[in-house]
Formats: structure tokens, C-alpha cells, sequence
């Protein structure tokens, strides 16, 4: 439902949503197939230290612990109610909950207004705000903060530590950035499931992630913006990178919005291209594209000028690169007009047949020590804004290696504020190197062009700025 | 027009003209399916989520009406029945319409079959989630097993269930027993019953020696269950105003939706669920067979014959199966020689195999070992969706 700027008790409500000291779970099961045996499960199995009370008519008893037939039977306040029941006994579960002065709501539950009950889910709202208690969702998947071992839903597993907040309407998409989080290293600092925000919306969570201090980049997958003052407002608010990606605007994806998260789209795909600029935010057309320009916004400071240097051993990926960054509106500049001592002192760390220019090709036959160089000259060099490394894994190449050097010339100019960022286009060689810089904070990718749509991405946020 | 072969109508296996499907065997009736989570259904499930804590789901004042005590008494006395596990909320659906079989099947176990061995097997039907139905029997019994399952088809539970023991040295046989008329089950007149859809029956004999038996439930305990199973229309089993300010949805739309499956299309039964074995009580079996050349239509007669005896709380009729009917009676209120003697006086009957059962696994999905901690758990086994056949 509808709200025209993010509302002050439930920012400082979020704070009990992602790090709460006890939970009620409505809908507790005993049997390990079922949902309400998972969210228990998985709060124990990551560490969750606060106190869990099972909820369920039916059990005296639930992974040990003990079981309550209703919230009014735990006898005190808990911080979160997180719901796993079907809709038609929510709304008595909110009463319940208001009745022992719950701070949040979380409603996994489905079958609201995306089936046609917007009847039942706005009273919920209603009754929900006039007792100031935060209802997230219903229809999501759950959230939770690997900074606070916190895994609160049907979720396999927490991401790794990291900058990045992620505010997903879907739940599928937020469950595979969790499975690219463990399998890449992709950082999070909290992630939320919003389904059909019927109540706490995307401004809320955007102002608390502004305030978190785990978190560098808002990074917010929208299905349909029923509050788009309130979003504009709070985005203006946050003084972090916000990306946002927008679906649900082709003929068919407006009813496919509507049927998963009760989303809305009347307005065309240009309104929101207006409401994302308005807001300051990077709009990422793909989520591949969102993935990798989250990534480098997180864990990288902005890019305040055009000025990069490319260094590769290998002439392809320098291509690809130069040709993606002249079709985004920043074009490559020679190494000379950037700096023509760096081009010379460059030359140093190539053989006589690399290539000097930009990008700066130290050739197929490049060493770690070679590598470890150049990349040190460019990030030292004061004109240079910002370096893009990449790595092709010729037979001669230490692949990880070269990462391990990257580590160590990128830790030691960490004070001097510039982006840099890895490609390491090949196979299982690469992968290992993309984690082993990823989990040292070097975004890095496995091609050229997401490399470089992260480096763009980290010029505007910079000379927006 | 478009044809729906919903039950009661004249279009009832009408495609059995269009199609010249035998009779014999057990041709699917054509849909109404109602989806048991479907807005049709709110009221059951609301109810079936409070009434261990809001008894006050059931129509109170009907009851209180038909039982002569006051509401808070009647409400008082079903919160202790649940609590001491005497009864549940169910539902039975007619699996006749849903494109999916119920079968049940027997097995014997050889004469020197261990205690392990026993016990082994016992856990298995218990914690076996296929299993939607299971009752165990009695040493020394004609049988050892009574189970049952809905699966999309044989092969389900021929390679899914059944092939993951049969061959153990302790099983003697397993009969497989597809279901073809639902007639009763736990004291309801079923689907398939010929008269009194429904219905819930005890014989007077039975409540009778019963009361005088145990002093967990009195006369007003079972008058109470009555009540509500013979409420006549749904529309007098819950209180729809309670379940409205429950649940947030509209108290009319829901007692319409639950009279149109329940009373009119007969998709689904709500009922309460008497649980004998927290009474202490065996269930007498029997496994009846006819003489092979029994025409289907005289098995069926003989069927609706012994639904007139309101002894049975079970009354399943199989097709194709090595019996024709299982059929089963309280042991120790009943006078079983009686019903045996009705049973044998069918010319037709060629066996019938006894065993007593203390001992019920689960009731259409639902969990009955509250010693295990997991009483109605209920569990929605996906064996209609998923080919076994490969497992």
C-alpha cells in the first residue's frame, strides 16, 4: 500500500527485522520436508544466538525446543514473527501479534493480492499500521544478514560477508544471488525478500541500508513501485551507490508481475528510466549486468574520471574491452595522452613485442613479476583514475599467480582511492582466481564487457558525484 | 453443451457411453477437481488450523442444541478430546475423480518371522510418507498389514513402496487392492454408499458397551462428535462468523463454497475422526473374497447389503484384487460372530481373513504416533505427481 516517504518507525523497526534477539516462527513444523521445519533448522545451523520459539497447535516440541499452540502462549514480546502458514490464518496471527507487541512481521505466506485477495492483505495493512507493527512482505522468501548469523526463511544458505544490501521483490532471484554469493564470492551485508510490500516498502529498507554500516551499495530488484515519491525521496536520502534493475516491462512480463508479486506496471518502461535518474540511481538492464556493477560499486570507490588503463596479456580481451567502453560513452584514451611517462616506464615489464598503447598488451608470455609491474606503475601513475587487469590463461601463465600479485599491488595503494578491477576469461583456472581476488575485495569477472559495464558504472556514480 | 460427469448427475459416467470403457476395474469419473488449498475449501482449512485452539470453529450453538449442554462446556470437552488425542479434523476427498488410484494392500508375514523383522516393518509404514493410510494388526492374525495409498498409478507403488520389502525373507505375500467404491471409513457413509451420504453410524450395541468399557469419553463426548459429523449440510458444521474473524475472508462466501463441494458436487467430506487406539481398542479386520465368477454387479449388491450394518467403521470395496471387500468392526463391543455369520451366509464368499488391529499409522496423511511426538502432522505425500517407476 501506498506511502509517500519512508516512515521513521519502521526504518528503526529493520534493525529487529535483520538482527533480532528472539523470533516466533507461526507455523513451526516437526517434519524436515516441511517449510516451517527449515526456517527453524537454518536459524540453528548458521548460528542464530537469540531465543526461538516454535509455534504450532499441533507439537509439544520442535528440534528441541519448545513448542507454543499460539504467540499469545510465549507470554512476552518477541523482536520478529516470521509467518509460514496459508494466507486465511494470518490475520489472526496479527492480532496475536499486536497483542504481545511484536516489533516485525514477516509473512512468507502467498495466495494475497496476487490471486485476488487485496481485500484480505490491505486490512492486514491497515490493522498492522495503526498498531505500528512493520509487516515485510507477504509472498517472500525470507532475509536475513550474514553479519549477524542470521537466517531467517526457506533458505539454504547465507551469503558471504561482504558490502553489498540486497532488496529483492523475488524470491528466486534473491536465492540465486545468495547461490553466486557462495559460489563467487559475492559479499552481502543483508538481504530481503519483499514479495508484494504490501506494507514496509523499498524506501524503508533503502533508508536503513544507508545507515548500515556493513553496507557500501544498495542494490534493488523491482518487480513494480506502488510508491514512487517515497523511493525517489529516500534514494535522494542515501549518500551510497544504489542499482536498481526494473523487470516486469514487456507486454506479457506486466501480467507475469502481477500474478508473482501483485506488481503493477501502468506506466511505460520510460517512467521509470525517469524515477531511477530522478533517484540517483544505476539502472542495469540484465542481471548479469546488476550482479557485476553491484559488485564493483560495493567493494570499489568510484571512478572520478575517464582516464584507465587496460593492462591484458591478451590482445583479444583488450579489444573486446575498448570496443564495449567506446559503445558505453567512454572511450579508451592512449596511454601516452594519459600519462607518457607511465607508457614509458611500462614498456619495462613487456617484452619487445608487446604493445604500449592502451590497452597495454604485456603479451601472452607475461610473468608474475611482469604483471605485478605494470599493475603497480598504472595504480601509482596520479593521472591515471582508474585500472582494468586481465588475465588469459596461455600455457605459460601463473594464473593465480597473477591474482596473488594483483592482491598485493592492490593492498598496498588501497589509501589512494582508485578503482581496479580483474577480467580472467577461461576455465576453472580463472574461477578460482575470480574468487581468490573477489574475497581480497577486487571485483573480477570472467569477460570482458562485464568488466568494463562495472567500470562505466563506477564513472557515473563518480562523476555524478 | 459442455459435459462435466459430476456425481449425482445424469451426466455420472456418461463417458462410459461415449467411450465403452467396461464397467469392471475402476474407470475415473471425469473431474470437478477442487484443489484442496482452493478458495473452495477456506472454511475446512481454517478450521482445521484452530480448532485445537478455538473450538469455537464448530457451530456451537447447533451442537449445544442437539447435545443439551451449554457452549462453554461443548467447547471445554473438545479442547480435551484433542488434547488426550481421542480425536482430529479431517477430510476425506473422492479419489474417484482426482485421476489418481487409491490402493491398499495386505501383507502376511511368514510364521517365523522375528521380532526385529516385525518391528523393522512397522517403522517403515509408519515413517513412510507414500503411505497415506496404514493400520497395523495383532500377532497371530490372518494378515499382519492393512496400507494404503494414492498414486497416479500401479507402477508408483509396485517399484516406489511395495519392491522395497516384498522380497525380504519375512514377507509371505502382499495383495494388492485397488479401491473401487469408498463405502465407509472411520464411521462416515463414504462417496460410493449407496444411501445416507455422510452419515455417521455406530451401532447402538457398540456405544453401548463402549461407555461402559472406559472413562475417557462419557455419552456427551461421542454425542458431541456426532453432532457434528451428522450436521446434516456443512453449512451447519462450522460457525462461519468465527472463522471469518479469523481469518479475514467473508463468512458467506466461504459457507457457499464449502456447501457447493461437500453437499452438492460431494468432492470432499470434512469430519472428525474418532481415534480408537488412544481408547485402547482393536479393530477387527476382514478380508473378504468372492468366488472369481461373481458378476461385479452382485459383488456390489452384497456390498451395499453389509453397508446397512452400522457395526462397520470401515467399508472399503476393491477391484481386481485378491478380495473384494475389507471390512472392519470394534473388537470387544461388537458381537463379531455375528458379523461373521452374516458375512459367510453370501453364498458367494469363498475366504474371509481376520486379524485385530491396535494400531492405526496414519489417517489420510495424517500422523497418528503422538509418541513419536508428531500427532496430525500432516503430510502431503506427491506420489500422484512423481513417476516412481524408475526410483
Amino acid at each position: 500500500m501506498k506511502i509517500l516517504e519512508a516512515r521513521d518507525y519502521v526504518v528503526k523497526n529493520l534493525k529487529h527485522a535483520l538482527n533480532p534477539s528472539s523470533i516466533a516462527v507461526v507455523g513451526a513444523s516437526r517434519y524436515p520436508t516441511k517449510v516451517g521445519y527449515k526456517v527453524i533448522y537454518e536459524l540453528m545451523e548458521w548460528g542464530y544466538k537469540g531465543k526461538i520459539y516454535p509455534i504450532n497447535p499441533r507439537a509439544k516440541e520442535i528440534l528441541g525446543l519448545k513448542c507454543y499452540p499460539t504467540l499469545k502462549d510465549v507470554g512476552k514480546s518477541v523482536d520478529l514473527v516470521f509467518v509460514a502458514v496459508p494466507a486465511h490464518l494470518v490475520t489472526q496471527i496479527v492480532n496475536d501479534a499486536i497483542e504481545i507487541k511484536a516489533k516485525v512481521l514477516v509473512v512468507a505466506t502467498s495466495a494475497f493480492k496476487e490471486i485476488g485477495r487485496e481485500k484480505l492483505q490491505n486490512d492486514i495493512v491497515e490493522t498492522c499500521r495503526k498498531a505500528k507493527l512493520s509487516f515485510i512482505g507477504p509472498n517472500l522468501v525470507g532475509l536475513g544478514s550474514p553479519y549477524s548469523n542470521f537466517n531467517c526463511g526457506f533458505i539454504p544458505y547465507l551469503p558471504v560477508k561482504g558490502p553489498i544490501a540486497m532488496i529483492s521483490q523475488s524470491g528466486a532471484n534473491l536465492l540465486a544471488a545468495l547461490g553466486t554469493s557462495q559460489a563467487d564470492n559475492f559479499g552481502m551485508s543483508f538481504f530481503v525478500g519483499l514479495g508484494n510490500k504490501a506494507d514496509v516498502d523499498f524506501a524503508e529498507f533503502i533508508e536503513y541500508a544507508g545507515e548500515d554500516p556493513h553496507t557500501n551499495c544498495l542494490s534493488i530488484y523491482i518487480e513494480g513501485l506502488d510508491s514512487p515519491e517515497a523511493f525517489v525521496k529516500s534514494c535522494k536520502k542515501v549518500k551510497k551507490p544504489i542499482v536498481v534493475i526494473k523487470v516486469g516491462g514487456s507486454k506479457i512480463g506486466v501480467k507475469a508481475a502481477f500474478a508473482h508479486t501483485a506488481s503493477e506496471n501502468p506506466e511505460s518502461d520510460e517512467y521509470y528510466d525517469k524515477i531511477i535518474k530522478e533517484a540517483g540511481a544505476i539502472r542495469a538492464r540484465t542481471w548479469q549486468e546488476f550482479l557485476d556493477i553491484s559488485l564493483a560499486l560495493g567493494y570499489m570507490p568510484p571512478l572520478k574520471g575517464d582516464k584507465v588503463v587496460m593492462i591484458t596479456n591478451g590482445g583479444g580481451a583488450g579489444l573486446l574491452s575498448c570496443d564495449h567502453f567506446e559503445r558505453l560513452g567512454m572511450p579508451l584514451h592512449e596511454l601516452k595522452d594519459i600519462s607518457p611517462m607511465l607508457a614509458q616506464r611500462i614498456r619495462a615489464y613487456m617484452p619487445m613485442f608487446g604493445s604500449p598503447l592502451n590497452p597495454v598488451d604485456i603479451s601472452g608470455t607475461a610473468n608474475v613479476i611482469q604483471y605485478k609491474g605494470a599493475f603497480q606503475q598504472a595504480l601509482r601513475d596520479p593521472n591515471v583514475d582508474g585500472v582494468l587487469g586481465a588475465i588469459c590463461p596461455t600455457a605459460v601463465t601463473d594464473v593465480l599467480g597473477v591474482a596473488k600479485a594483483a592482491i598485493e599491488v592492490y593492498e598496498s595503494i588501497k589509501g589512494e582511492k582508485k578503482p581496479f578491477l580483474m577480467i580472467c576469461q577461461g576455465g576453472e583456472e580463472c574461477h578460482e582466481a575470480i574468487k581468490l581476488l573477489r574475497e581480497h575485495d577486487i571485483p573480477s569477472y570472467p569477460t570482458a564487457e562485464q568488466a568494463v559495464n562495472a567500470m562505466v558504472a563506477l564513472y557515473h556514480y563518480g562523476t555524478k558525484k | 453443451m459442455e459435459k462435466h460427469y459430476k456425481i449425482g448427475t445424469d451426466q455420472q459416467q456418461a463417458y462410459l457411453r461415449d467411450y465403452n470403457i467396461a464397467p469392471k476395474g475402476y474407470g475415473f469419473l471425469e473431474p470437478g477437481l477442487v484443489a484442496k488449498d482452493s478458495k473452495n475449501f477456506a472454511s475446512f482449512n481454517i478450521a482445521k488450523s484452530f480448532y485445537q485452539v478455538y473450538p469455537e470453529v464448530f457451530n456451537l450453538t447447533y451442537i449445544s442444541e442437539k447435545v443439551g449442554l451449554s457452549k462453554e462446556e461443548i467447547s471445554k470437552r473438545i479442547k480435551r478430546m484433542y488434547d488426550e488425542r481421542l480425536f482430529m479434523l479431517v477430510s476425506n476427498s473422492y479419489v474417484g475423480i482426482m485421476g489418481f488410484g487409491l490402493y491398499y494392500w495386505i501383507v502376511k508375514l511368514k510364521e517365523d518371522t522375528t521380532k526385529e523383522e516385525r518391528e523393522e516393518l512397522t517403522k517403515r509404514f509408519q515413517e513412510n510418507d507414500q503411505v497415506c493410510t496404514g493400520y497395523m494388526m495383532e500377532e497371530g492374525g490372518e494378515f499382519d498389514y492393512f496400507n494404503g495409498n494414492h498414486m497416479r498409478n500401479l507402477d508408483n507403488l509396485i517399484y516406489g513402496v511395495l519392491d522395497k520389502f516384498r522380497t525380504k525373507r519375512c514377507v509371505e505375500y502382499v495383495h494388492i487392492l485397488p479401491i473401487r467404491r469408498l463405502v465407509r471409513e472411520s464411521h462416515v457413509n463414504m462417496f460410493d454408499c449407496k444411501e445416507d451420504y455422510r452419515k455417521y453410524v455406530w451401532s447402538e450395541e457398540q456405544l453401548n458397551n463402549l461407555l461402559k468399557i472406559q472413562n475417557k469419553m462419557d455419552e456427551y463426548d461421542f454425542k458431541i462428535i456426532d453432532a457434528i459429523n451428522n450436521c446434516g449440510s456443512v453449512a451447519n458444521m462450522f460457525d462461519y462468523d468465527v472463522l471469518a474473524k479469523l481469518s479475514g475472508l467473508d463468512a458467506k462466501e466461504m459457507k457457499d463454497d464449502i456447501v457447493d463441494i461437500v453437499d452438492h458436487q460431494k468432492t470432499i467430506i470434512p469430519m472428525i475422526y474418532f481415534n480408537y487406539a488412544a481408547l485402547g481398542l482393536k479393530l477387527h479386520f476382514f478380508a473378504v473374497s468372492l468366488f472369481e465368477n461373481t458378476p461385479t454387479y452382485r459383488a456390489e449388491q452384497i456390498c451395499d447389503e453389509l453397508a446397512k450394518d452400522p457395526s462397520f467403521e470401515n467399508i472399503f470395496d476393491c477391484a481386481d484384487g485378491h478380495h473384494n471387500f475389507i471390512l472392519s468392526a470394534y473388537d470387544g463391543i461388537t458381537d463379531l460372530d455375528r458379523i461373521r455369520k452374516k458375512i459367510l451366509s453370501y453364498g458367494e464368499v469363498i475366504e474371509v481373513l481376520e486379524a485385530n488391529s491396535p494400531r492405526q499409522f496414519r489417517r489420510r496423511t495424517c500422523r497418528l504416533d503422538d509418541e513419536n511426538g508428531l500427532y496430525e502432522e500432516c503430510i502431503f505425500t506427491d506420489d500422484v505427481l512423481l513417476d516412481r517407476s524408475k526410483e
